[in-house]
């Protein structure tokens, strides 16, 4: 795809009120994409086959414990998948192969 | 049954304009992308730029060089 | 005395220069013409300040700054459209003075006749497809048989799960594809050019599904009705592309000439 015409960064204005939670917002976003990623690149290695049942069962694990951690930290702030802005869909480029 | 919702420019009515975005696509022959940016601003002040592409990128690389090791 | 150039609309034929009278382009100066060959630039006069090429640079970041433009530039395309076949340029062509037009009129003779025969009689629909709604929330881990304590292979089950999901997904994406690449055909086979364009970022469009076809088809004047009703039939075929209809616009698409 053609890289089309970019604009400049937006801005997260934010004040002393709500800076935290801006903040926080922020921070969450990142950690879901690098999570999503962890768990693309963890079944990757699954299906590639050359891992041992206890590793297979630890990253599972690892994960599964991952995912509850960022639910209750959203529940925490009362933030939605969309409210982090990462459903990107089959053309998002930042989870794109 | 789904119904396409038709928008159509009118120069006598006041109707919906033409999206912007899709001006846009159209007037700068490519299509608009907003940058993984933020910037983060605190009581009007511009402090600190996150580059959300570049961070993401580095960490997919990271994973690609040592996906051998767990 | 700041430095002066002519901002360039578009390319018409057959317009009577009566047509842009009273008609205000960018930043509220008059619409003007420069005739050459049968060809006639609409343009007005812009600070090049702001329209030169230093200032374009910084310009055409500022979304503020491209909306004034684009709407302004609109404007004046819908002006004349109606009136005489039109040839839409792209967004910010400077040219110093008018000499500086009519050699760019010059040099694109040919392929502006060309563009202008593409469009003439002709409108431009824009139609979009869209994937279903983002990847919907994903159900949290479901703890199993124990109370607290993850049962033997829970592990393994929450990996096979999420490959489950991975796989439904993928279809669904692929299918959603498919969908608009049939949606494109089933149009393009009724009109007289069509053109894909880059999907648009859903944070700038407000859909939150993924857009899967951004179409612009060339369309006869007469058949607008016929194009509209296959688009409406296509939705009822498959309604899960979330198909829009827009148009008839002027062929902004349809007339480029490819500049640099």
């Amino acid at each position: 795809m053609t890289e089309g015409h970019r604009l400049l960064p937006q801005r997260l204005e934010t004040d002393a009120e709500s800076v935290e939670r801006d903040l926080f917002k922020l921070v969450l976003t990142v950690i879901e994409l690098v999570r999503q990623l962890m768990e693309k690149q963890a079944l990757r290695r699954v299906d590639e086959g050359d891992l041992t049942d206890e590793q297979v069962e630890g990253l599972g694990l690892g994960l599964m414990h991952l995912e509850e951690a960022m639910e209750e930290l959203k529940g925490r702030y009362g933030l939605t998948a969309a409210d982090l802005n990462i459903d990107l869909g089959p053309l998002g480029p930042l989870l794109s192969e | 049954m789904e119904t396409v919702e038709r928008v159509s420019w009118d120069a006598e009515a006041s109707g919906p304009q033409i999206a912007l975005v899709d001006l846009l696509d159209r007037l700068l022959g490519s299509g608009v992308v907003l940058a993984g940016d933020v910037v983060i601003s605190l009581a009007g002040v511009d402090l600190v730029q996150v580059k959300l592409h570049a961070l993401i990128t580095s960490v997919r690389a990271e994973m690609a060089t040592e996906g051998r090791v767990l | 005395m700041a430095e002066q150039g002519r901002y360039l609309y578009a390319i018409a034929r057959g317009l009577d220069p009566a047509t842009v009278e009273g008609v205000r382009g960018l930043d509220g100066a008059p619409v003007e013409t420069v005739d050459h060959r049968g060809l006639i630039a609409l343009v007005s006069t812009v600070d090049l300040a702001e329209y030169g090429e230093e200032g374009l640079r910084r310009n055409l970041e500022d979304l503020t700054w491209l909306e004034k433009v684009a709407r302004g530039h609109d404007t004046v395309i819908h002006a004349v459209a109606g009136a005489a076949v039109t040839a839409p340029l792209r967004l910010a062509t400077i040219c110093l003075d008018d000499d500086g037009v009519r050699a760019r009129l010059d040099e694109w003779h040919d392929a502006l006749e060309t563009a202008l025969d593409r469009v003439q009689g002709r409108a431009e629909w824009a139609v979009k497809a869209y994937a279903r709604t983002g990847p919907s929330e994903q159900a949290p881990a479901e703890v199993a048989d124990d109370q607290g304590t993850p049962g033997k292979g829970a592990g393994l089950a929450y990996l096979q799960r999420k490959k489950g999901q991975a796989h439904q997904q993928a279809q669904s994406q692929e299918r959603a594809m498919q969908v608009a690449e049939q949606v494109h055909e089933a149009l393009a086979a009724r009109c007289v050019a069509s053109r894909r364009l880059a999907p648009q970022d859903p944070r700038l469009t407000g859909h939150e599904g993924a857009m899967t076809l951004n179409g612009a088809y060339l369309v006869d004047e007469a058949e607008g009705d016929a194009f509209a009703a296959a688009v409406q039939e296509l939705a009822e075929t498959y309604p899960d592309a979330h198909l829009t209809l827009a148009g008839p616009w002027p062929p902004y698409s349809f007339a480029s000439l490819d500049q640099s």
